[in-house]
């Protein structure tokens, strides 16, 4: 109802122009075609009378307070009917605008509803898979999730219920361990059925005390220890993934200081630890190929050096979003560092990455201070370009050895000139596509000002426009001056003539 | 017979769930080598039959239960659908039919008591609908609240459907030509629908009254963990 007088008894609502047709005393075609239930007579709980009750109560509702959106749940405990019909009349009157037609109204619920997306770990509860009877621990298959909290308490991920609660249990009293009474200081281990807790050096001694046996029954609460990650455990972390996939029973037993669920949140906070899991979770029951370990194994000191730098280069990289390919380029490889890094190295043309070569080996030989020339065979940047196809890096070790023959470089020497060589490739590669980004940006600034500008000048067109109009009116308002005035005249004569009083003629000037 | 006409009544219809989807809930509770499955979620039985096996299959490698668990979960749910096509063949008689639906769950730490009626007649209800305006009006954030409505909604409209279809079969064996009434007692009989003469007519109003605003209204109660924890021991409780 769009009231055109804002009197004191009625006021003013808003809706919609393209609702105008709404009438408070009928009912509109519009309506009859849409509710067509009500008013083709087939139902002594569907007639126009019913329909218009339902409309007029859900409006009026809506009108005792315009600046609350309201929620179809509000109004449904007040009207007898079938609840999917009365939805229905209530989203009509929504959609046409005749509730809930209000700017801020519209928008928080969008908003809401993106940011309140809360995944639960583990099983739903509704699902119950328990250990035993009477356990009621709940073994829980970990898939990736976040939880966000509404009171703004930061939890880590992956927290769940039992962890939060539990902690808020006793947040004061001082544990002592149920077996050797002493102080329990981080972490603590307490029994599923009754309320003892041991610490941690017990539960790591198997003295559970009395019959509390099975160290099943034990969960682990308390996580000060597990809040630290060091290079080390991040690493291990790391290659315990790459090797056992998704079997996170595995990979907390090859980290040992930290339990799985904490080796679970680390891993998702690493920038490309995701993909890792993507990548490994697809291929759960296939084995690792034991030729990647034990290379691995032959280079292990220098492989942790420089996967810890390939990681920090890939947290840079990874960073931004847009550099998709890049980060697939990780999770596509295969599971030996070498062949990421030679990949990586491959992405570059031939000549950019001999250029890097050389680069490196002059860079590498002033810190080791060695002559240059041991690094000159015509085959090595060859060898590293061959690498890029994937051959097993054993044997292009002992290629490369039977090529230099007596030169007898050390391995760890040549592996860490091609991994310089690949870092400078990447390096190279980065900065392209930081020119590249440099420069869309620059194009996306000029867009934004050029389209700001041909805002200006539209806004400059109205606006001589409107002083245009301005002035015809002002024409127009003087020749009414004027047409006034000569009436005027008019009158006083035709007064004059019939001979009107002077008094008479003062008053009227006044 | 009766002009009746006003009251919807319709000649029966072939068995189906009374909702725009045909869905059919499906409970498991299944125990076996020390542990125990718990399960309830909606099926369509439109779907072939093998997908049963396979759903089974993922279920029990999803949740890494002992695979005994494959075969006990598919013939559960088989048993379940077999259950729902002996009904499909029958009649049912949907008149106009409002019946109150109730809701008394827990889900994790959400408590749910709320009443509304709903119509058996009308083929376009949506339980899962309701459910999420439910949650979304009431600011429910936990996902799993939203299917657990939906699903108590579907078991309380199965059972009746079940029972017009038995309703329907007895007084297709009494005697005819007393349609008009014997659907008026049939619908009344079930103790459930509501007098709609009375409601509907010209001088009553649709608006409730107040006394019954507090039973129609719904209650949402959030648990602390240690109020989840007594009720879940109580509950194994009595399911002994």
């Amino acid at each position: 109802m769009e009231a055109i007088d804002s009197s004191a008894e009625l006021e003013l609502y808003t809706i919609p122009a393209q609702s105008s047709w709404f009438l408070w005393d009928d009912i509109h075609e519009i309506e009859r075609r849409e509710f067509e239930e009500f008013f083709s007579e087939s139902s002594i709980t569907r007639t126009p009378k019913v329909y218009k009750e339902y409309r007029d109560f859900i409006i009026n509702k809506f009108r005792e307070d315009t600046s609350r959106r309201l929620t179809f749940t509000s109004i449904r405990k007040f009207l007898v009917g079938d609840v999917n019909l009365l939805q229905k009349v209530f989203l009509f009157l929504d959609k046409w605008g005749l509730i809930n037609f209000s700017p801020s109204l519209n928008d928080n619920d969008t908003l809401s509803s993106v940011d309140n997306a809360k995944v639960e770990q583990g099983t739903p509860a509704g699902i119950r898979v328990t250990a035993t009877p009477n356990s009621l621990r709940p073994i829980t298959a970990p898939p990736l999730v976040e939880q966000r909290t509404v009171s703004g308490v930061k939890l880590p991920p992956l927290t769940s219920y039992s962890d939060v609660f539990s902690d808020s249990k006793k947040p004061d009293d001082v544990l002592l361990c149920g077996h050797c009474a002493e102080r329990c200081d981080s972490a603590f281990y307490q029994h599923n059925k009754s309320i003892v807790n041991i610490c941690e050096k017990c539960f790591k001694n198997g003295s559970y005390g009395g019959e509390n046996n099975a160290a099943d029954d034990f969960k682990l609460v308390g996580d000060s220890a597990a809040a630290l990650w060091t290079e080390e455990e991040t690493l291990l972390l790391l290659e315990s993934v790459l090797k056992h996939g998704d079997d996170w029973e595995l990979i907390a037993q090859s980290v040992s200081t930290k339990s799985r669920l904490d080796c679970i949140s680390k891993l998702i906070e690493l920038p490309f630890g995701e993909f890792l899991m993507g990548s490994t979770s697809g291929r759960l029951s296939s084995a690792v190929p034991t030729e990647d370990e034990d290379t691995e194994q032959v280079k292990t000191d220098v492989q942790e050096h420089e996967e810890t730098e390939t990681r920090e280069e890939n947290e840079d990289e990874d960073g931004p979003p847009a550099k998709r390919k890049r980060v697939a380029l990780i999770s596509d490889s295969d599971s030996s560092l070498m062949k990421q890094v030679a990949t990586m190295a491959s992405k570059v043309g031939p000549s950019v990455a001999t250029a890097a070569a050389k680069a490196a080996i002059a860079a590498l030989c002033d810190e080791a201070s060695c002559p240059k020339e041991i690094f000159d065979t015509g085959d090595y940047t060859d060898s590293t370009v061959d690498r890029a196809d994937g051959d097993k890096d054993t044997e292009m070790e002992e290629q490369r050895e039977e090529k230099d023959g007596p030169q007898g470089l050390p391995v760890a020497l040549r592996i860490r000139a091609s991994v310089a060589t690949a870092l400078g490739a990447a390096a190279a590669q980065a900065k392209i596509l930081a020119d590249q980004e440099e420069r869309e940006m620059e194009d996306l600034a000029a867009t934004v000002i050029d389209q700001q500008l041909k805002k200006v000048q539209s806004k400059l067109k109205f606006l001589d426009q409107l002083e245009l109009i301005m002035d015809a009116e002002e024409e127009v308002i003087e020749g009414g001056k004027e047409t006034i005035l000569q009436e005027r005249i008019s009158v006083l004569q035709c007064a004059f003539r019939s001979g009107v009083t002077k008094r008479w003629d003062h008053t009227y000037v006044k | 017979m009766k002009a009746l006409g006003s009251s919807g009544w319709k000649g029966p219809v072939k068995f189906r769930m009374p909702t725009a989807e045909n869905l059919v809930p499906i409970r498991l509770d299944i125990q076996s080598e020390g542990q125990r499955y718990k399960d309830a979620f909606t099926w369509n039985p439109s779907d072939p039959d093998n997908e049963v096996v396979v759903f089974a299959k993922r279920t029990v490698k999803d949740l890494k239960l002992p695979s005994a668990f494959i075969t006990q979960i598919a013939q559960s749910i088989q048993s379940q659908l077999s259950d729902f096509r002996a009904f499909e063949g029958q009649d049912m008689y949907t008149g106009e039919k409002i019946i109150p639906i109730k809701l008394d769950l827990r889900v994790n730490h959400t408590l749910i008591k709320d009443q509304f009626l709903w119509d058996l007649n009308n083929f376009e209800s949506d339980p899962e609908e309701f459910a999420r305006t439910l949650c979304k009006d009431l600011g429910v954030e936990d996902p799993e609240v939203g299917p657990a409505v939906a699903f108590a909604i579907r078991e309380q409209l199965y059972e009746i459907a079940i029972q017009s279809v038995a309703s329907a079969r007895e007084s297709r064996l009494s005697k005819k030509g007393r349609r008009g009434s014997d659907h008026g007692s049939a619908s009344k009989a079930s103790g459930l629908s509501m007098d709609l003469v009375k409601l509907f007519s010209f001088k009553s109003s649709v608006v409730r009254k107040r006394k019954d605003l507090d039973v129609y209204e719904p209650v949402v109660d959030l648990l602390t963990s240690e109020e989840v924890d007594a009720l879940e021991a109580r509950e194994e409780r009595h399911a002994r």
